[in-house]
């Protein structure tokens, strides 16, 4: 019982910055018709930018919450303009070519991301000084730390901030609009080009954030972290209904755990054929995702 | 930019590349070194894997992102025959390709519903659960995959040398090429093409577009399948961690750097993305870099590929014979539907509608604009079903049948808003309507195919325009076309969905005289449309449908004088809305 528990606190864990990449995956196929491949490395973008505001303030250790707080404003917004710089450079000008090119230019990103960060690190590990509280909240069997608290709760508060974003201000309207028709969008005076480099920026930041989030829980992070976890994301994000904001967060939620229990009852090394499996299986008879998709085909 | 270009149309040279292209490779293999003979050797192998990919990508428009599986179960399949059952290498073959070909199905089935944007992550799970699988078990060799693979022997020599295994490759090489060459002129892959455009109205003119769509995955499947047991020939081992993610990435980039559908494209790009990378050797530390940035730079100058299909015309016949069977004579109710009915949540879109329609009749269906026309057609047709009632073709009952069964049957259609393969030339589209009289996939077109489509463009008036591409046509040709592809299934019953919205009075002549000659050939016609002067002119009988019930049915004269309809359409005294009528009709 105390096993299951354990492992349903780290799915939870684990599904909530999931959930914050899936998120960007979510929105960014909702105004650009595109699978960002280069998420996941944005999200490893992330982490290292958050290593080395960590690095830099000098933390070694210990609980140093404004370091901590830093490290994630400064990942976010690192990938933040880095996402905008991509979706300018690489994405913006093949909105009118065919949708496989604008796919691959996302490949070309990714791989080049990857290697141009395996390139500027030699390919090592990094480690993240052990700055996040590694105190109990539970004594006994069950191991639940403040800092596995922090990250579910600052996940949580960041997607509450994207739930208001997106329904309550003009900018996230017009958002909304532009998921369900472009020309209509454009039509409407909604500057397109404007808001679809928006809407990267506020993808990206999300996968900042869940990319220093990761490093503080998992301490190890390299250049081709980000090619698994954003695999496990985009199914999230697929699994929920794509453009479907709440509906991706809860299959998020739903990945981390399939990925906790799976790793804790069968074994690490088959995790990855039951996530796709199972995605293939929900697919297979939901063809929209579990929660039905939110986007509008165009014929 | 033409006249650089010239050459390479030249039809000489179009269809001598190839066999040109082999004899260059006969005489390198002589002169080039171990090194470049080894690299050489390679790019076959993704070229075998990139016209595997076409099929599948570049045809039926299907994104794979997984394709490596089918690589790695041709390799894997190949070499556990060889080690644990002592096979023979060139027994294995079939074996390769039969397990991939199942592969295929495997993947294609639950994914037929799929959007390509979800059948990319369904093909790359895929393609991660074999390579995760091949990696956990301990009968594939596990992380180290298999080893001691023995060589091939041909004719009683081993090929142990790499100028030998590059003549090796060149062969299998130059198999595939012939036989997707082949399936290039067939039926099947007018349907790929067709699918890849927009696959409901494929499917509505005929096209089994569920099938079309499982035997790209097949045949894709068993063509790259054959790159595995001769890459694990050349190397004789299997290793898993050659059919990763960025494996499957590279031979789809062999597609889109070519050019998709495009066979000389596939071996431009498999010579970029092998040659390129070892190319860069010299800078060694950042060539993934480099090699990632110019294939941005490739697709954001080239976003059609370096070397983009151009589909070979057919040639029709210069005049079409003429139509071999007698004129139906077909007598009685070609179309029955009674009691037709369909819901959508709690709103009746059509209620207990019946209609009929006779040979050489027009029967037209008019109300305003929601009263459920367009929902009824669609009934009729299978593509949505109906809540209930039944249709029946010339006495048989189509209800519950799958679009393309209907279209079989002898039911053609037009959309409202044109939906034809906008890519495709203007011959193409209505060859596309052949298919609802002959579903033969796997054979070239045939003469009496193209007879029937030069029969269809003549009676439409756009014999001119058949080798330009649809997308390309002003609208009232556009229509035009669209009734052309519906004719060339010779169908019993025609649906016309507001053929002459748009049009200007010259047009509309036009589509009446072309309506009364469909009619004149013993087809029904069946007709929704705004124009009251055109319906009550044209038909034989109308009926007037409002809030997805026939409020009257009757021959024109009557319908015009029928105080229901003249409500429904004109609005009654003391409605505010009758004097804006009279206004804009005064």
């Amino acid at each position: 019982m105390s096993e299951f528990v354990q492992y349903l606190v780290n799915g939870l864990t684990i599904g909530a910055f999931l959930a914050l990449i899936a998120l960007g995956y979510s929105m960014i196929y909702g105004v650009v018709r595109l699978i960002n491949f280069a998420h996941g490395d944005v999200f490893m973008i992330g982490a290292f930018a958050g290593y080395g505001v960590l690095t830099t303030l000098g933390v070694t250790g210990g609980s140093a919450w404004p370091a901590l707080l830093a490290a994630v404003v400064v990942g976010a917004l690192t990938t933040g303009v880095v996402g905008t710089g991509i979706a300018r450079a690489a994405y913006v000008p093949l909105l009118s070519s065919p949708r496989l090119a604008l796919l691959i230019s996302a490949i070309g990103v990714s791989l080049a991301l990857e290697e141009g960060v395996k390139d500027l690190t030699h390919a090592r590990f990094k480690s993240y000084p052990g700055v996040l509280d590694g105190g109990r909240i539970f004594s006994g069997t069950v191991r639940v730390t403040y800092g596995q608290l922090a990250l579910v709760l600052l996940s949580v508060a960041l997607m509450a901030g994207l739930w208001l974003f997106v329904t309550r201000t003009v900018t996230g309207t017009a958002m909304r609009a532009l998921a369900m028709d472009r020309d209509a969008a454009r039509l409407q005076g909604i500057n397109v080009e404007r808001l679809i480099l928006v809407t990267f920026f506020v993808g990206s930041m999300l996968a900042g954030a869940a990319g220093v989030m990761y490093g503080l829980y998992y301490v190890q992070i390299s250049f081709g972290m980000g090619f698994l976890i954003g695999l496990r994301a985009f199914t999230a994000a697929v699994l929920g209904g794509i453009g479907n904001l709440p509906g991706t967060m809860v299959a998020g939620v739903c990945i981390g755990l399939v990925q906790s229990f799976a790793a804790g009852y069968v074994s690490s090394r088959w995790t990855d054929v039951i996530i796709f499996g199972l995605l293939i299986a929900v697919l297979a008879l939901r063809p929209t995702g579990l929660f039905g998709e939110r986007v509008v085909e165009r014929a | 930019m033409k006249a650089r270009f010239a050459l390479l149309r030249n039809p000489a040279l179009r269809h001598g590349g190839w066999p040109l292209l082999i004899v260059i490779a006969l005489a390198g293999g002589q002169v080039m070194d171990d090194y470049q003979v080894t690299v050489a050797g390679t790019i076959l192998i993704y070229a075998i894997l990139g016209l595997g990919i076409n099929i599948v990508v570049g045809y039926a428009g299907l994104l794979d992102l997984g394709f490596a599986a089918f690589f790695a179960i041709g390799a894997y399949t190949s070499g556990l025959l060889m080690l644990k059952l002592d096979w023979n290498f060139w027994l294995t073959l079939p074996a390769a390709v039969l397990a991939a070909a199942a592969a295929g199905v495997v993947i294609g089935y639950p994914t037929l519903r799929l959007r390509s944007d979800y059948l990319a992550i369904v093909t790359l799970g895929f393609g991660e659960i074999i390579r995760i699988t091949v990696v956990n078990l301990d009968v594939t060799g596990g992380p180290n995959g298999l080893t001691g693979i023995p060589p091939v022997s041909v004719g009683g020599r081993q090929i142990v040398t790499p100028a030998g295994f590059f003549y090796l490759a060149l062969a299998f090489f130059a198999v595939v090429l012939v036989l997707t060459g082949l399936l290039a002129r067939t039926r099947l892959a007018y349907a790929w093409r067709a699918i890849r455009s927009d696959d409901t109205a494929a499917e509505a003119v005929g096209v089994p577009s569920r099938r079309v769509k499982l035997l790209a995955y097949v045949l894709g499947a068993a063509v790259g399948a054959v790159a595995g047991p001769l890459n694990a020939a050349q190397l004789g081992t299997v290793d898993p961690s050659s059919f990763t993610f960025l494996t499957s990435l590279m031979i789809l980039l062999v597609v889109i750097i070519g050019g998709m559908g495009s066979r000389p494209g596939v071996m431009v790009g498999a010579i970029v993305i092998v040659a390129l990378p070892e190319a860069l050797r010299t800078v060694q530390e950042y060539r993934g870099l480099f090699f990632a940035l110019l294939l941005i730079v490739i697709v954001i100058l080239r976003p059609q590929g370096v070397w983009p299909a151009r589909p070979r015309r057919f040639r029709l016949p210069a005049r079409a014979p003429a139509e071999a069977r007698p004129a139906r004579a077909e007598t009685g109710a070609l179309l029955e539907v009674d009691g037709l009915t369909r819901e959508f949540g709690g709103v009746t879109a059509v209620a207990d509608l019946r209609l009929r329609a006779a040979a050489g009749q027009v029967v037209s269906v008019i109300g305003p604009n929601g009263a459920g026309k367009t929902t009824a057609f669609n009934c009729i047709t299978g593509l949505i079903p109906p809540s209930s009632g039944t249709v029946a073709l010339g006495g048989r009952r189509v209800r519950g049948l799958s679009p393309h069964r209907v279209a079989a049957a002898g039911l053609a259609r037009t959309f409202q808003s044109i939906r034809l393969f906008e890519e495709m030339t203007v011959a193409e589209n209505v060859l596309i309507g052949r298919f609802a009289r002959d579903r033969a996939l796997l054979r070239p077109p045939r003469r009496a195919d193209l007879d029937a489509v030069r029969r269809c463009l003549d009676f439409v008036g756009l014999a001119d325009a058949a080798d330009r591409p649809a997308g390309g046509l002003p609208y009232g040709d556009r229509r035009r076309l669209e009734i052309a592809r519906a004719l060339a299934a010779e169908p019993r019953v025609l649906l016309l969905d507001e053929p002459a919205a748009g049009a200007n009075p010259t047009e509309k002549r036009a589509l009446m005289e072309l309506i009364a000659r469909i009619s004149g050939l013993g087809t029904a016609v069946v007709l929704i449309e705004h124009d009251v002067a055109l319906v009550m002119s044209i038909s034989d009988r109308v009926t007037v449908l409002e809030h997805g019930r026939a409020i009257a049915e009757g021959p024109p004269a009557e319908i015009q004088a029928d105080p229901r309809v003249i409500a429904a359409y004109l609005g009654v005294p003391d409605d505010p809305e009758t004097d804006l009528v009279t206004e804009v009709l005064g």
